[in-house]
């Protein structure tokens, strides 16, 4: 591998593509799930193909996602699934993540926050998954847990989608130098020690270990 | 354009299954093999190829066994759940008439209808992939003539008709007979009305839903889910930017570096 002046590599290339593989089928069921819900967007289903198209596309799509979703559950499942000393005074201090991030108590490799939507990412794509597998086969359900799935399928993509406008903002421009974190894997080591000293730390602690 | 409702008058009915034929003849649709199961029901639901039917009861009244026939088919909401969760426009329609029409051409199969509907009346073929259900003949109903199943009624037991003029002599006839209407909840009203008989509950009908109305759960679906939906990734979209826009980005502060990362891993 090679090194990089000042910088440390925060993702390896397997994270990378699990979590755009992840992202993309979720945002391409979104875009063709809001394509059948809203008749007023018939574009989005005139330049898949239509409607019957879009039906299958979306339960494709929605497959991709169920299964990189368990794929991320176990691969960050010790980093983002698991709440340590420190996370509680960070989600204290979110208000100031915010308004003024100097003084947060320092992060692993991810930030309370983070924790916080990886958590919310399982509770309600797994739950999108659910339901839209019970849709699949809708029939073969009792009329009522049927009634439901539509339902709470609605009331996931709701939470789902506006969360996901928060990590976009905060993966991107909200903080820069955060996006080549998943396009490359490298940050700087000023991103890292700003941003996740205690996993900086680690790292650098993991990579003398390995020199010695 | 008038509003219509096609009046069902169980009083009347004889169970001569006139009604089931005639659909089939002007629908097109193909007969069924059904096989005896010991009632006289047949066949034995509506299907993809079955628009209506006629529902056979057996009730004891005492000790006596009663006879309860019913002609069945969709009941052509007025606020239909079925198209108000159709995914696919122009799959579902409701019309100026009051008929619920399904257009197989835009039907993508997804059977969110089945699910929604209060009657259970939309049914599905997996070899087409796409449901059928109960047009109240509008291919018919726009050109004068009245649905096929009520030219064909026999007894009088089905009648079509505007819809002033139907209420009408629903109210009237059950005033008549001792009997009611229904459904009878003012605020789900439907192109399609009973005059059920005295002393019979309504209950005692099979897939009679005695409730009917529009499922909580697609009011919370397309109602509050679905603009929420886009609420709220407008609104956090927009908070994003005035974030961006009052406090600017968090950039990362300066400090000398260390120097390469050691292995990168």
């Amino acid at each position: 591998m090679a090194n990089r002046e000042g910088m440390v590599r925060k993702t390896d290339a397997t994270e990378r593509m699990t979590h755009w593989i992840l992202a993309g089928s979720f945002l391409f069921a979104l875009f063709t799930g809001l394509g059948m819900m809203f008749h007023h967007w018939s574009i989005i289903p005139t330049i898949l193909g239509g409607y019957y198209a879009v039906k299958w596309m979306h339960i494709f799509s929605g497959v991709v996602f169920g299964i990189s979703l368990i794929a991320v559950i176990i691969m960050w499942w010790e980093d983002a699934g698991k709440f340590v000393e420190g996370d509680g005074k960070w989600i204290l201090r979110a208000g100031g993540y915010l308004w003024d991030v100097k003084d947060m108590p320092p992060s692993g490799k991810f930030n309370a926050g983070q924790k916080i939507f990886f958590w919310f990412v399982v509770v309600f794509g797994i739950l999108l998954v659910i339901t839209g597998l019970i849709m699949i086969n809708v029939l073969a359900f009792p009329v009522v847990v049927a009634r439901w799935a539509y339902m709470l399928h609605a009331m996931s993509v709701f939470v789902l989608a506006s969360f996901l406008m928060v990590h976009i903002y905060l993966g991107t421009i909200g903080n820069p130098g955060t996006l080549q974190a998943m396009l490359y894997g490298w940050v700087t080591r000023e991103w890292a020690q700003f941003h996740c000293p205690r996993w900086l730390e680690e790292h650098d602690n993991k990579a003398q270990a390995k020199q010695e | 354009m008038a509003e219509y409702i096609k009046l069902i008058d169980i009083t009347k009915c004889t169970g001569c299954r006139a009604c089931q034929v005639a659909c089939k003849q002007w629908n097109g649709l193909p007969a069924e093999n059904t096989t005896f199961t010991g009632s006289y029901q047949n066949p034995p639901d509506l299907s993809y190829n079955t628009w209506t039917l006629i529902r056979f009861d057996e009730i004891d009244v005492e000790g006596n066994i009663k006879w309860l026939m019913r002609h069945d088919a969709c009941m052509h909401c007025e606020d239909p759940a079925c198209v108000k969760v159709c995914p696919s426009p122009g799959a579902l329609v409701k019309t100026p008439e009051g008929a619920v029409v399904h257009n197989p051409k835009y039907c993508i199969g997804c059977k969110a209808c089945m699910i929604a509907c209060p009657f259970n009346v939309p049914r599905y073929s997996p070899e087409k992939d796409e449901i059928a259900k109960c047009t109240l003949c509008y291919d018919r109903i726009t050109d004068g003539k009245r649905p096929a199943c009520v030219t064909a009624c026999p007894t009088g037991c089905l009648d079509f008709g505007p819809k002033d003029k139907m209420i009408k002599k629903a109210r009237a006839r059950a005033e008549e007979v001792g009997g009611y209407i229904y459904p009878n909840n003012p605020k789900y009203e439907t192109h399609v009305l009973y005059v059920l008989p005295k002393g019979v509950d309504m209950k005692a009908y099979s897939h009679l839903n005695p409730d009917p109305k529009m499922p909580a759960t697609v009011l919370w679906w397309k109602n509050l889910f679905k603009p929420f939906t886009l609420l709220g990734m407008g609104g956090v979209a927009g908070l994003a930017a005035l974030h961006y826009l009052i406090k600017g980005p968090h950039e990362v502060e300066e400090k000398p570096s260390k120097g390469g990362d050691a292995d990168g891993e």
